[in-house]
This record gives structure tokens, sequence and C-alpha cells, in this order.
């Protein structure tokens, strides 16, 4: 007998995997016959290749099974079934509902708040249409051997700019930061408003829309002003009334009138930069002049399409130096978008900024969002033992594991749809509160692909909480499912261990965080700075303040609350740099100087403390003198500071008297040297110190008094406590969020092990009920109940703790004063840690340890 | 015969099944096709079309017995039905009309 020769089985597997099945014998039947047949006629290799085309050549319509897997099941039925499940074990197991939905839904929350507002703040200055091309032209600035790095230029860059290839537009401006005040009267109307000065094409490079007026028009002429249309209201009750009409404006002894040219649309509140009217930048020009030398100004650049903004910043890098010989900036470009969530620079190098607290957040809300998925895993397989019934049962009677799994998805799923539902109102309710925190006008997104994206996210959150939960129940076999005893052994408890340590950890490292923020921005807020910021009142000098300055200050002096009074030219919390300062037996050339530009009485109304020579006094000739503080004094290595000269800007100046150092920037910052200088010609802003005690009333006063000696201006003020306060507000902003969602966070953590400790003990009850019969006490008892989670809970201090140690001193290095890191902090965190579990099981435990034996034992 | 039109290969096919008389089956009838014809039929097409014409009535089948050769797998003979002899007489005729109107002049080509 001949071998028979065995076709290749890969061609008849696939038949049988596609060929409807009442066709295949016969069709196999076919083709092994042909096969037989080509063996003897054509050979061993031909005929498996013919058979192979035979098989491909039958997949087609006629012959292919229809696409209906499970033809038997109806879907529509199971999910009716799944959905009632999860319903009724909504019920049933009420109090795991509620804390799983309260948990979920409170994270939920607290993610959507925090993504809104992300989302808010990356989109901030993304507005304008022209933003993948907008730039801004930044400098560095090199001085004491540090770059120094801000968005200040020189007036005269824009037109230089101009004349390169690359560039599409160029438009200069004044600086938003120094956004300021002005006095405006039209018709006989008076009122302050924002203004600054920017270059004729500067509607074409930002998207805030003209109403009234064309881009190319509107500032083209130098006594043009064009405002916003809510200053347009304002002034002219209306946006085409005000067209045509003419606007004086006045700033400290500048001004005059202007035609409105044009108005604009408010900026929206996604703009850093807020402003209410724009003069022309030629004015500015006119009037602060335009010098290499001076960076009076601001710079914007529209590229070209297609251009590289590498090339443009190669040759940008020694831009400064065709102008000026030995300049010491170095100019480069950077989106002008990317400003607000990038800006901050460590010695010329872009160092975050915003975006830190952006990462900070995403952070947190995942956190957040962890800790609620954990509970609800764990409260999941912690019911294993009465799920398993169920389990077994539905396996019994045929159910797939597959349906299982897809029932307890459907259960989580429900349950975090219910959690979103609760979440968007939650967050609904919060989001007034919430904006108060932020300083933001933030909303609810009500487009189409955010509510896709919050369905998608719920969606994920569900089967992200269901499916472990799903496999692991699903996976017994019914046999030991539905033994008596099968379900005694609770379930893979290290799983549930080490998520509630995971829990722990986060919840302790976040209260270490807080403790750690709350404590150094006390410490900023409370540090003796070195001069007395409380009661300090700032307002602007203008009127007949600005004109007769000696009468002013004398009659303000008169009034009852005023201790002192002066002025002063520049920022007290920002003063300018100084490097034109030369003195006897200098060594380095290169230290930048602050210089606070002041008038008599300065040093006193914020009383800084003097250690050597006299103050500023009118006694005194007038001759040109400074005040230098101690770090100047070691800086300049001066061994007799009194009476010694000094050269600013080659003009002889005497220094008459030195100060104690105190903090004149905020925290972030070191002390550097500085000097007070006596110059009043230019200052802007008044300093007024008044008797602490009855401010109301000295208020009142200096108000009654402002109105009588300059009529028709406001009496404007703002203390200066306000101004330090606003240095670290972003500070503030963070300490309080990260207060409330670690808050939050920790209550949910306190939520699972609820859930967790109500659950243990009930599933030993009869354990308890049967020691007490043996004579256990309570203590006992609650002893041991709480032994488990305090072991718990002693692994996540021992995790976290070396975690948030490393996490808040890294933060902490962004200060150049900062609390200690004290051994206590980190104990009273993991005290806390301890304690807040110990609350949280307490009540459950002594409860139960406290149970009359007889009401769980009579069962058996 | 206007609901189910036959095509082509589905009329080769059906006159194939009736010149077989009784031993028609996918390998007989296959081998048929190519013999007379000259031409290649794949198992597919082939397959496809039988099942078709079964299911417009045409062809009915009918499980035989094996051999060995085809692995224990029953043969499936085919016969034409009484709608399948039909539909063929109808092509027929249509066909022989359509000759028959045919003027000789047409065909004089060779």
């Amino acid at each position: 007998m001949q071998h028979k020769p065995v076709p290749p089985n890969f061609p008849l597997k696939l038949l049988r995997l596609f060929c409807k099945p009442e066709f295949y014998p016969d069709i196999e039947g076919d083709l092994l016959e042909l096969y037989d047949k080509r063996v003897s006629t054509r050979g061993r290799t031909k005929a498996s290749w013919f058979l192979f085309k035979d098989v491909l050549l039958l997949l087609r319509p006629g012959i292919m099974r229809t696409p209906k897997v499970n033809q038997k099941l109806n879907y529509k039925d199971m999910l009716q079934h799944s959905l009632l499940m999860a319903f009724r074990n909504f019920k049933r197991y009420k109090s795991a509902f509620f804390i799983n939905l309260i948990g979920l839904s409170t994270a939920l929350a607290s993610v959507l708040l925090i993504l809104i507002w992300i989302n808010d703040e990356l989109n901030v200055d993304k507005f304008h249409a022209l933003d993948d091309r907008l730039y801004q032209v930044m400098g560095n600035y090199e001085q004491n051997n540090n770059i120094n790095t801000w968005n200040g230029t020189s007036a005269l860059l824009p037109e230089a700019l101009t004349e390169m290839p690359e560039m599409e537009l160029v438009v200069g401006g004044t600086d938003p930061n120094w956004n300021i005040s002005f006095d405006l009267t039209a018709d006989g109307k008076k009122t302050k408003a924002i203004g600054k000065y920017v270059g004729k094409d500067y509607f074409h490079l930002f998207s805030y829309e003209l109403i009234q007026g064309k881009p190319a028009e509107v500032l083209a002429d130098p006594s043009s002003v064009v405002i916003s249309a809510s200053l347009a209201n304002k002034l002219y009750g209306g946006i085409s009334e005000a067209i045509g009409k003419s606007l004086e404006w006045k700033f400290l002894t500048i001004g005059s009138p202007a035609k409105i040219t044009g108005v604009f649309e408010d900026p929206p509140s996604s703009s850093t930069d807020q402003f209410e009217f724009v003069l022309p930048f030629a004015l500015h020009k006119r009037i602060e002049g335009a010098h290499w030398e001076s960076p009076n100004a601001v710079t914007y650049v529209l590229l070209k399409k297609h251009v590289e903004l590498e090339d443009v910043n190669f040759k940008l890098v020694d831009f400064m130096q065709s102008k000026v010989e030995d300049s010491n900036v170095s100019l480069f470009l950077k989106p002008y978008s990317e400003q607000y969530l990038y800006n901050r620079y460590e010695n010329g190098i872009q160092a975050g900024g915003r975006i830190d607290y952006v990462n900070l957040f995403s952070i947190i809300a995942l956190f957040i969002l962890i800790i609620a998925v954990i509970n609800f895993v764990n409260l999941s397989t912690a019911r294993v033992s009465r799920k398993m019934k169920e389990v077994g049962v539905k396996k019994v009677v045929g159910a797939r594991r597959s349906t299982l799994i897809a029932q307890f998805l459907i259960e989580s799923i429900v349950l975090s749809v219910l959690a979103t539902i609760v979440a968007v109102a939650l967050a609904a309710l919060l989001l007034p509160e919430f904006n108060q925190i932020t300083g933001k006008v933030l909303k609810l997104p009500a487009d189409l692909i955010s509510m896709l994206s919050i369905a998608i996210a719920t969606i994920a959150t569900g089967a992200l909480a269901g499916i472990y939960p799903a496999i692991y129940l699903t996976v017994f076999k019914p046999a030991s499912a539905l033994r008596s005893n099968g379900g005694s052994s609770g379930g893979p408890t290290w799983v549930r261990k080490g998520l509630v340590v995971f829990q722990f950890a986060l919840s302790i490292t976040l209260i270490v965080a807080v403790l750690v923020v709350s404590r150094q921005l006390q410490f900023i807020q409370t540090k003796h700075l070195g001069y007395d910021r409380e009661n300090v009142i700032l307002f602007e000098r203008e009127g007949k303040a600005a004109e007769g300055l000696e009468t002013f200050l004398a009659e303000i002096k008169n009034v009852p609350g005023v201790k002192t009074a002066s002025v002063i030219t520049n920022d007290i919390l920002s003063p300018p740099g100084v490097i034109d300062f030369q003195w006897e037996g200098q060594v380095s050339s290169d230290v930048s100087f602050s210089r606070f530009i002041v008038h008599y009485d300065f040093i006193e109304a914020l009383g800084v403390e003097l250690i050597a020579g006299r103050s500023f006094s009118r006694a005194f000739a007038n001759e040109p003198q400074i005040v230098l503080n101690e770090k100047a004094v070691e800086v300049m290595g001066l061994k007799e500071p009194i009476g010694a000269k000094a050269k600013l800007w080659g003009h002889d100046v005497t220094i008459v008297g030195v100060v104690k150092d105190f903090n004149y920037r905020s925290l972030h910052e070191a002390i550097g040297p500085m000097f007070f200088h006596l110059d009043s010609r230019f200052a802007s802003t008044v300093v007024v110190k008044l008797e602490s005690g009855n401010l109301q009333q000295s208020l009142v006063a200096l108000e009654s008094f402002y109105k009588e000696f300059n009529p028709g201006y406001t009496f404007d003020f703002r203390f200066l406590d306000q101004d330090f306060q606003a240095l670290y507000d972003a500070e503030n902003k963070v300490a309080t969020l990260s207060f409330y969602f670690a808050s939050i966070a920790i209550i949910i953590s306190c939520l699972g092990l609820f859930g967790l400790a109500a659950f243990t003990t009930e599933r030993r009850i009869k354990e308890i009920g049967i020691r007490k019969v043996l004579g256990s006490s309570v203590t006992g008892i609650t002893k041991m109940l709480s032994m488990e989670f305090t072991i718990m809970v002693l692994i996540a201090i021992a995790i976290s703790l070396p975690i948030s140690f490393i996490l808040a001193r890294s933060w902490l290095t962004n200060f150049a004063y900062s609390v200690e890191l004290s051994w206590w902090l980190f104990a009273s965190a993991a005290i806390a840690g301890l304690a807040i579990s110990w609350l949280t099981i307490g009540l459950q435990t002594i409860k139960a340890a406290r149970s009359n034996p007889v009401d769980c034992l009579r069962d058996e | 015969m206007k609901k189910n039109p036959i095509g082509e290969f589905e009329e080769i096919v059906l006159l194939t099944v009736g010149i077989l008389h009784g031993n028609a089956y996918g390998v007989t009838i296959k081998e048929e096709i190519e013999s007379r014809l000259k031409r290649e039929v794949s198992v597919g097409a082939l397959q496809t079309t039988l099942r078709r014409l079964e299911s417009k009535g045409f062809l009915e089948s009918e499980h035989g017995e094996s051999s060995p050769s085809r692995g224990g797998r029953p043969k499936l003979f085919f016969t034409i039905t009484l709608n399948g002899k039909k539909a063929i007489e109808h092509i027929r005729q249509t066909r022989n009309a359509l000759w028959g109107s045919l003027p000789d002049l047409v065909l004089d080509l060779k």
C-alpha cells in the first residue's frame, strides 16, 4: 500500500475558520479529492500550492459565514441585566456605594476644576491670530557676572529690526508691566485709565479687534489716541460717539490733547496685557527719548512665514554690539504667547515659571483621581466573598468570563457616570469660590470637545476602577467560589494593603507639602524685612502736588494721623539697577547697585534703621548725596564710608550715611548692594506713613485734605503691604489651592480607609464575638483590629517622609530666605496621618469591640 | 423567468450538471467544464455558483458516498430541478429565436 499523501493542514484550518459550517464537509471533500489527483499528476508541492490557492479563492461572500459571533446572545437583555445588577448592588451595599460615589465625585470635581484652570493657563495670550509667528524680543543683560533676562529693549530697536529680511512686521511699545494710570479729561469729565504707547502697526500684529477705525490708520498721527469700548462708553456714552472727539491725557507733568481715531474691543481676560487706551509710540520716543543704551521700550516681531526661529536668534545674539560697541545685551526672540508660562530665567537660561504650577496641579489632579480609584478597587475586592457566590452561580449556569467581566465593568462605569454627574454639579457650585482663589474668570466648558472628553474620561475612570476587581473576581472556579467557606480568603490582601499604603503615602506627602508651603509663606510675610511696611500708603503725585512739592509735603504732614511723608521716583519693590557708579579704591567695575531715588524723610517713612552717619536732611546743604546699605559698603570695600566721595554717572555724590540691610525685593532674592539717592525731580509716588491705631480716621482726613489741596483729582491710594503681598501672589494662590486639594485627597483616602475598616470589622464580627466570650477585653479587641491599619499607615509614613523631604527641599531652594526644615514638621505630618487614620477607623473598631457577643453569635 | 436571470457561468454549470446526470459533484463538474470548455475553474467560483443556483431553486443537492481520497468526507451530488430545466430551456428558446431572426448577411463575415 502506497503512502497516502497528507495535505497541508493550514489551508484547511483556514477554510474551517471562515467557511459556513453547513458547506464545510463537502467542500473539504472536494478539495482533498482534487489534491489527491493533483499529487499524482503534478506532484506534491504543486498540489499543496493549488490547494492553498483554491482556499484563498473560496474567500467570497457566498461561502464565508456571516460575521455574527454570538448569534445566540442577546446583548440588549444582558446590558439590561447588568444595569439592574449594578443598581441592586448599589442599593444593597449602600455604605460602599456612597463612599465610592462621594470619593469619586469629589475627586472628579477637583480634577475637573484643575483641568479648567490648566486649560485656561495654557490658553493665555493664545488668541492672537498670528500667534504662531508672533515673537517678543527679549534681552539677556549681563551684570555682575550674572545674566538678567527681561523684555526691555531700546526704543530705537523696532526701526532697526525692520531692516532684517526675516521680519514681516516689527512694532515697538511700552512694557505692559509698566501700564500706568493716566488722567483723562473728555468733555469736562475726568477719569483714570490704564494706557500705554504702541507702534502704528500694533493692531495688525495683535488681535485686539478694532470696532471703529482701520488698523493701518488709527495710530498714524502722533496726536491720535485709540480707546477701548468700555472707556468710550464711560466717557462718551457710546462707541461711535467717541470717534473724532478730543481727549486730554496727562501723566505727571506731561500731557496733551489727542484725537480719538479708533475704538477697540476690551482685551479679553485671556490676555496678559490689559489696557484701556493706546497712544502712538512716536510720542513715547519724543517724551522719554530713544537711545541704544536705555532699554525703555519693548519690541514685538512678526516673522515671515517659513523663517526658522534659530536662524533669527543666531543673527540677534550680537545685534546690539553693532549699535553700541561694548553693549552687555544679547537679544533673542521668544514666542509671544510663551512668555506667560515660561517666565523665569536663571542666568539667561529659561528655567520654568508658571508652567511649574501647571505641572504641579496636573500631578495633584492625577493623585486625587488615583486615590479615588484605589478606594473603588479596595472596596470592590473586599466584597469579594459576597460577590463570589454571584459569580459562582452565574458560571454554573453557563456565564462566560467575558460576560461577567463586562457586568462588573458596567457596574463601575455606571458608578463613575453617576459620580461625574455629581462632580459636574459640584464643580459648578464651587466655581465662584475657585475663581476667587485663582483670580480668574473660569467657566464650565460647554463645547462638544470638552463634553466628549469628559464622557471619555468618565468611562475611562470607570473602566480603570473596575478592571482589576472584574478580572480578579471572575478568575475563580465555580466549585471553589461556591464552597461554603470559599470566600474566607478575602482576596489578595497584599494588593489591597499595598494600595492603602500608597494612598496614605500620598496623603502624608501632601500634608508635609501643605505644612512646608504655609510655613514658608508665613515666614515671608512676617519676616522682619528691615523696614516697616505697615500703615504706609502710596499714591500718585499729580496735579498741584506735582507742582509745589515742598508745600505739598509740608501741608500733608499737618494732617492729623500722618507721621511723615516723602516722595519716591522708582517702584519701592523693584528699584532700578545702576552700573555707572565709581568710588575711590574701586576694584571690580561691573557691580550693579539698586537705586532708590527718594526725597527727604523717605528713610524715616519706611523705618529703615540707620547705623552710621546721618539720613537726608533739609538742615544740611542740598548737595548730591547718597545713603548706602551695609551690603554696598561691603561690596565697595569702604573702611570709612561716611563722607567718602563717589561718582554717579560721572557726577560727584557724597556718602552721608549707612543703613542696616533690609529686604527691598521679594525673598526669592538675596539682599544686594543698594543706595538711596536724594533726587526728587521726577518723583512720581507720594509715600505717607500713618500713625498706627486710628488708621480709618487718618485716611478720611487725608482724603478731605487731598480734595481741598488737589481739586479735580481722586485720592487713589494703595497700601505698601498690599504691593508686598502681590510679590507672593503666585505662592499665595498655590498655597491656598494646594491646601484645598490636599485636604480633598486626604478626605478621600480616609473615606476609603473607613469603608475598608467597616468591612473588615463586619467580616470579623463572629471572631470578635468568640474572642469576647472567651474573655477578651474591649481594649484588647480594639488593639487587635486597629493593628493591621496602624502597620499600613506606619509603612506609608516610612515611604513618604524621605520623598516629601526631598520635594520640600527642592521647592525651598526657590527662595533666598527660607524656613528650616525641622524634624518636627515631618513628625507632625506623621502624627497627623496616624491620628487621622485612627479617628477614621476608631469608631468602627470600638463599636465592634463593644458589641454584645450574643448579637453576633446567635445565628450559629 | 424574469425573476432570476441566469449568468453565463451559471448557465454553463447548470448544463454541465445536466450532462453529468447523476454523477455531478464538485470535482466532476469542475473537470467536465475544464475539459469541455478549456478554461480554468476555481473551486471557489464553482462552489459559490453551485450554492447560488441551489438557493435560486435551479439545483438540488444530496449527500452521497465517500471515497478514501476525500478524507472521509461525503460527496455532494447536484441534480437539476424542474425550475432549472425550465430556466435553461428558456435560455435556449430565447437564443434560438434571436438566431432565427438574424439575417444571413451578418454571419457572412468569415
